[in-house]
């Protein structure tokens, strides 16, 4: 897999107000404007926009031929997505869940991600998987892990994790533009969606032009001195939410919202604890063989002198997602354990 | 001045509530013709507002609040 070069375009003048979900749209609806090259399939992506708003209107506007409601067919039609992608199209294949990869993993793993490789570099995969993660809202074990850290896990593929509308946007549009496969994962509660809980970090302004985040740059979401966190996804908006709090109680938190997994910027990771010596890292993913160790270690795997304590994991133990809501908020990352872990890592 | 109802989501009930969950637009601002101004949901059937006009828009309810079919949630001047 090759690491495309990618500026950073900057941000045109103007901007307006959108959801997460809107600004994801927006940047499919823009790069399918500029490349009739584009097209997006999936389950229910037509009339129905996404099961969690991330296609709503785009059937109306490019037609059935351009955005495809699919059977509940994964193999097939991720499968005929790599086809489109191997002879110079740029499909986006929406995996409605990905707890839902088992059905299609060997598509995923075995011929999206490894076609690059296999044909030394010569043949490329073009291509977005989307697919919508996470809990925190009662939808059980099936339909609420993350597991970026599996998709990050298997070589092959970048695999990126937008918190907010800006990142959402900027990030959709340099995955359709790489040519490597690219993994673009969306945590339901960040979406901003009108029936899920209230979320005002969903809402943001965002720039109306086409522009790009890079794939593989993490971003200092919120400076501080005394112990860096660095989490993803939904768990940056807990992770604020409790800097905010620890302000109060004398420790300032530095968070880092690593938006790629792949690849990761651990320049980011180790210049933040270079200059904290403290690290808190927050996963909504499982605890073990997964994100939190491998950022631990790429702290370890340079100096470990660096650290002035030993490194807190805030994950998922290793359980299901269970149903019962207050068992849900006992296993997810969530503000209280996240100001725990700090508390503990401060102190140490 | 130009009323901005929210919009009839349910045929069955037309006296249905519905809830204003995000406001795209702040009180006071100028919008355009068309400018998305808010989404708002009924059930879990959720629609945009477009802005029936250019002009000043001034919001009549808050975020989250609940609202009958058709009664204004803003005014366009």
């Amino acid at each position: 897999m090759t690491i495309t070069e990618q500026p950073v375009v900057p941000a045109p003048r103007g901007s307006h107000r959108l959801t997460t979900a809107k600004a994801m749209v927006e940047a499919i609806e823009q790069e399918m404007e500029r490349d009739p090259t584009v097209f997006y399939l999936g389950e229910d992506v037509g009339p129905y926009g996404g099961i969690f708003s991330s296609t709503a209107g785009l059937q109306e506007k490019f037609g059935t031929d351009r955005v495809i409601d699919t059977p509940i067919s994964e193999t097939a039609f991720i499968g005929l997505a790599i086809g489109a992608a191997v002879e110079g199209m740029r499909p986006i294949a929406e995996l409605m869940f990905a707890d839902f990869m088992g059905v299609c993993l060997d598509q995923i793993y075995n011929h999206m991600a490894k076609i690059h490789y296999e044909s030394g570099g010569n043949v490329k995969v073009p291509m977005v998987l989307t697919t919508a993660v996470g809990g925190g809202y009662s939808d059980a074990a099936q339909h609420s892990q993350c597991l970026w850290g599996t998709f990050a896990h298997l070589p092959g593929m970048k695999v990126v994790v937008p918190s907010n509308p800006y990142d959402a946007k900027g990030l959709m549009t340099s995955a359709i533009r790489d040519d490597n496969p690219v993994v673009y994962m969306f945590h339901k509660g960040v979406m901003g969606l009108p029936w899920m809980a209230k979320n005002p970090r969903a809402t943001a302004d965002v720039p109306d032009g086409d522009y790009t985040v890079p794939i593989g740059e993490a971003q200092v979401v919120r400076p501080g001195s005394d112990v860096t966190l660095v989490t993803l996804s939904l768990s940056v908006h807990h992770a604020l939410d409790a800097a905010e709090s620890l302000m109060g109680q004398g420790i300032d938190v530095e968070v880092i919202d690593l938006r790629s997994l792949v690849p990761l910027d651990r320049e980011a990771i180790l210049g933040s604890v270079a200059k904290t010596g403290r690290l808190v890292v927050v996963d909504e993913d499982y605890r073990s063989f997964g994100l939190t160790g491998e950022v631990a270690a790429t702290v370890t795997d340079v100096d470990p002198g660096m650290l002035r304590a030993p490194v807190a994991r805030v994950a998922n133990p290793d359980t299901p997602i269970p149903y019962s809501r207050p068992l849900e908020h006992t296993v997810l990352p969530r503000q209280d354990r996240i100001e725990a872990a700090v508390h503990r890592v401060a102190r140490a | 001045m130009t009323e901005v109802p929210f919009p009839p989501l349910s045929k069955e009930s037309p006296e249905a509530e519905g809830v204003v969950s995000t406001w795209f637009v702040s009180d006071g601002e100028p919008v355009q013709a068309d400018q998305l101004l808010a989404e708002v949901q009924v059930d879990k059937v959720a629609a945009e507002v477009p802005a029936p006009r250019a002009g000043t828009v001034h919001l009549l309810v808050e975020e989250e609040a609940t609202v009958t079919q058709g009664a204004p949630i803003a005014r366009i001047d």
